[in-house]
């Protein structure tokens, strides 16, 4: 019971106290293993719980597929998708490229090689090759099969090269190799458009949800359309005077609505009307100004204004619950995020 | 036609199908994309002030860049790290990158070999791209207290005592200024919370749009130089260097897309109104 | 350009047009896509953590390079690293993993706690991962604790300082921004009812948080909209001859099929009426 219950508590008091102290005391030994061994076993145990999670993932699909729930025939594409990633990323280096060893004596056979194999002119590969005697092939090939005709090419005509690996650990981050392929055409497209999609959730939302019931709904429309336009180059070819009239609109609108009398709603539109057409025609129609109708510059107070504080108060708040949660954590108060 | 036949084809229109409303949006994003309109691009006082920001380093001095965004949010920062790359080599300054995010490397190396071979610029002595190294905010007080302790090599394992760049360069305290490329956790905040604010090594800023109100707190409080906020904080940064790039070239599109869905958000209110009118009369 | 980067565009442009036929309806093609996201994603993070962190930082500091033939305890722990060889030699390359550490037998700690992490999945054993839940979680309320303190809330509140003797402009902003910064805050004190003058304030509160929210908005859609633009951009990209046209050619390959099976199920549903 005792280890079922009360050691984890103990370990998050601990740890967090020795964490919070690193801050405040003053030892060399105290402060390096809490800015650098403790973070550092803070990271590792994280990356053991990304791999209990793909490991979790992985359990759940073979599941459905044994189970045959609705839609399992999804669920093989899920493991297929899975080893192929975790194949490439521990059994299939695919990280094969051409190492030269004597470039200065062949620089003019080597470079149209490199050259075609680089994707690049010979007038930008001859730089990277002045005084340098070796040279690694900036392209990775797949299959070593797929290097054979350069590789050929070039130690038919008396260059020294070698067919060579990219070491494991070095093969996730370099151009080219199985890993990188399947990061910028599997896992790049598909992670970019499901963002993406919610681009057309929002037009779809905006059209069919966003309705001005109350004055705080008008608000938060009002605030969203002064930024959405005012932050791009549009904004600024709207001229102020036509946003003046579109007050003057709206403030018919709203008579409207208070008085319910035609005579004052056509007084206060065409008083308006008349107002703004004047000052416009005596001003000469600037498109930015009166400076406060223009919306790039309404957008900025608005933005650097009213906005800050709502968003300080909100960091403020959030900040406020996220200290007295972490001191109610680790003095063991908190115990929710371990399920109980 | 007659008003009540008009009111009900607007009543009509506000319940058209949600699939008519995609179909338009992706028309609207793609037809500038293939018909550049060219419209001209002001910067607001935030990415002005982050151009301050870089622009007030001089030969030399050093500059901290970090990415930490990946391909989902590349057309957003993407540009952005181009510009500021394009600002820094013009004017001389040593670039020093590291990656908070794995994918952010790749985005590092797409950018420098982008942008360094026009300057001329020599890896060692102009830029060094120092990496990846995982744990968020354990990175950057790691890089706060003891630089080479946690970074004994480069991205390409090259150890950093032989970088003749990396000379006199022990912690975080050495640059003139951080810049972060940031689309989330870990990026600004944890820059701001662990690097800049200990220091008061002063900071700039390139977030993701959905990032921006999250940290212009910050900016406000004066912990932050200027941000540059989303593509259209990119094409400014653009238009402040003189270079256009994919921020500019992605503008017209962001454009006539706002204004789509604020013409959207009105006239899906204008029936909402009508409706309710008829509704209230009715009864 | 290459063979594998051709498939590569062929194999992209396919999975992106598959995920926005989810905006005509879920179908085969969407679900298909999604679940071969899921499992990759899974594949991708689980290798990049393992090579990125636990090689490097764990296996690195447990079994770093010899310098000089082992003797004694350290040959026979040495004696485990090869056995561990012996099954990847690329994670546990000969001689110890050269990522210049020194040897921390220290490190057995995090080790013990990841292996109890996964212990997780075992139901008689899963208690263990609490342990080292623990530790994350108390490391992590630690570490934030100070961060949140000194920046989000003591800089912030220096931040509100009133300046009002740099113009007019500057102090009725600066007045504005500390009045809605409070009564924000205000209303985020949950534990006293709103009425009363309590009430008006924090509704005073809400109006700067509506306008905060609407600004999040739009930003928000300003997100969205790059991103889509980012994967137009590819597609366009990828419309090219060298690539052999290969979203023109998948575009219209979906929507004959999906078309195709709408007309299906129109004719089916007709029939039942």
């Amino acid at each position: 019971m005792f280890w079922k219950r009360q050691v984890h508590i103990a370990i998050v008091f601990i740890t967090g106290i020795l964490t919070l102290f690193g801050w405040f005391v003053d030892s060399p030994r105290f402060e390096s293993f809490v800015n650098d061994d403790a973070t550092q076993w803070y990271d590792i145990i994280a990356s053991f719980a990304i791999i209990l999670g793909a490991l979790n993932l992985l359990k759940l699909q073979f599941l459905k597929i044994v189970k045959q729930k609705k839609d399992w025939q999804y669920s093989i594409l899920a493991v297929v998708g899975f080893f192929f990633a975790i194949t490439a990323g521990f059994f299939w280096k695919g990280a094969n490229y051409i190492h030269i060893n004597n470039v200065t004596a062949n620089v003019s056979t080597v470079a149209p090689v490199i050259a075609e194999m680089e994707q690049k002119t010979i007038e930008q590969v001859l730089p990277l090759l002045e005084g340098a005697d070796t040279y690694d092939v900036g392209h990775i090939f797949i299959i070593k099969g797929s290097a054979k005709k350069y590789f050929d090419e070039l130690t038919a005509s008396g260059v020294n090269a070698e067919m060579k690996e990219k070491s494991w650990g070095e093969h996730l981050l370099e151009e080219g190799t199985v890993f990188n392929w399947l990061f910028k055409y599997l896992f790049t497209p598909m992670s970019a458009t499901m963002f993406a999609l919610l681009a057309f959730f929002v037009a779809s939302a905006s059209y069919r949800a966003f309705r001005i019931r109350n004055f705080e709904a008008t608000l938060l429309l009002l605030s969203g359309i002064i930024i959405m336009l005012g932050r791009v180059p549009l904004g600024s070819s709207i001229s102020a005077w036509f946003i003046a009239y579109i007050i003057v609109l709206s403030a018919g609108m709203g008579a409207n609505i208070i008085w319910k009398n035609r005579m004052t709603t056509f007084a206060v539109v065409t008083g308006g009307i008349l107002l703004v057409t004047i000052l416009g025609w005596i001003s000469g129609w600037p498109v930015d100004k009166p400076g406060f109708l223009y919306l790039p510059v309404l957008q900025e107070w608005i933005y650097t204004v009213p906005n800050i504080a709502g968003a300080r108060a909100i960091m403020i708040g959030i900040a406020l619950g996220m200290i007295g949660t972490s001191l109610r954590i680790i003095l063991g108060i908190e115990k929710s995020f371990m399920g109980e | 036609m007659d008003k009540n036949n008009f009111i009900s084809i607007i009543i009509k229109l506000g319940k058209v199908d949600r699939r008519v409303i995609f179909l338009l949006i992706a028309v609207v994003v793609l037809l500038p994309l293939l018909f550049p309109i060219g419209l001209p691009i002001r910067a607001t006082d935030t990415t002005q002030r982050s151009f301050n920001a870089v622009d007030a380093l001089g030969q030399g001095d050093k500059l901290l860049l970090s990415f930490e965004y990946g391909p989902s949010t590349k057309p957003e920062i993407h540009p952005m790290a181009e510009a500021v790359l394009h600002h820094a080599f013009s004017k001389g300054m040593k670039v020093y990158i590291v990656c908070l995010w794995p994918d952010g490397q790749f985005m590092a190396i797409d950018a420098l070999n982008a942008i360094a071979p026009q300057y001329n610029a020599v890896y060692g002595e102009d830029y060094v791209l120092l990496g990846f190294r995982p744990g968020g905010e354990a990175v950057v007080k790691g890089i706060t207290s003891n630089l080479r302790k946690l970074y004994t090599v480069d991205y390409q394992n090259t150890l950093v005592e032989s970088i003749p760049m990396m000379q006199g360069v022990n912690s975080l305290a050495d640059f003139k200024l951080i810049f972060s490329f940031s689309a989330g956790y870990p990026g600004t905040v944890e820059w701001v919370q662990y690097g800049s604010d200990p220091t008061g090594v002063p900071m700039s800023t390139g977030t993701a749009s959905i990032q921006v109100n999250e940290i212009i707190p910050y900016e406000n409080a004066g912990q932050l130089r200027g941000v540059i906020a989303g593509m259209p904080g990119a094409a400014e940064y653009e238009a402040l260097i003189g270079k256009k790039g994919l921020g500019t070239s992605g503008m017209d599109a962001q454009s006539i897309a706002h204004l789509v869905i604020v013409l959207f958000i009105i006239f899906g209110n204008i029936t909402y109104f009508l409706e309710r009118r008829r509704s209230e009369k009715k009864y | 350009m290459y063979t594998t980067e051709i498939i590569g565009a062929w194999f992209a442009v396919f999975l992106t047009l598959a995920i926005f036929s989810f905006l005509y309806k879920d179908n085969p093609f969407y679900k298909a896509a999604e679940h071969l996201f899921v499992g990759v994603s899974a594949g991708y993070w689980a290798s990049t953590f393992f090579w990125t962190q636990i090689q490097p930082n764990l296996f690195g500091r447990l079994w770093p390079k010899l310098t000089e033939e082992p003797s004694g305890i350290k040959a026979a722990w040495y004696g485990i690293y090869d056995f561990f060889g012996w099954f990847h030699e690329g994670i546990f390359p000969g001689g110890g993993i050269d990522k210049g550490h020194e040897l921390h037998l220290f490190y057995l700690i995090p080790f013990l706690l990841g292996i109890f992490m996964l212990l997780r999945l075992s139901r008689k054993l899963g208690w263990l991962a609490r342990w080292s839940m623990a530790y994350v979680v108390g490391l992590a309320a630690g570490l934030r604790l100070y961060g949140f303190l000194n920046s989000n809330i003591l800089a912030q509140v220096r931040g509100s300082a009133l300046s009002l003797f740099d113009g007019w402009g500057t102090a009725i902003n600066s007045i504005i921004i500390i009045v809605g910064t409070l009564t924000g805050l205000f209303y985020f004190f949950f534990s006293k009812e709103h009425t009363g003058v309590f009430g008006k304030i924090s509704r005073v509160g809400i109006w700067f948080l509506m306008v905060s929210f609407g600004a999040a908005f739009g930003f928000a859609v300003m997100g969205r909209i790059s991103l889509l633009i980012g994967r137009f951009y590819d597609l366009i990209q990828f419309s090219g001859s060298q690539y052999y046209h290969a979203t023109y050619w998948l575009l219209a390959l979906i929507v004959i099929i999906l078309g195709f099976q709408a007309f299906r199920e129109r004719g089916r549903s007709t029939e039942e009426a």
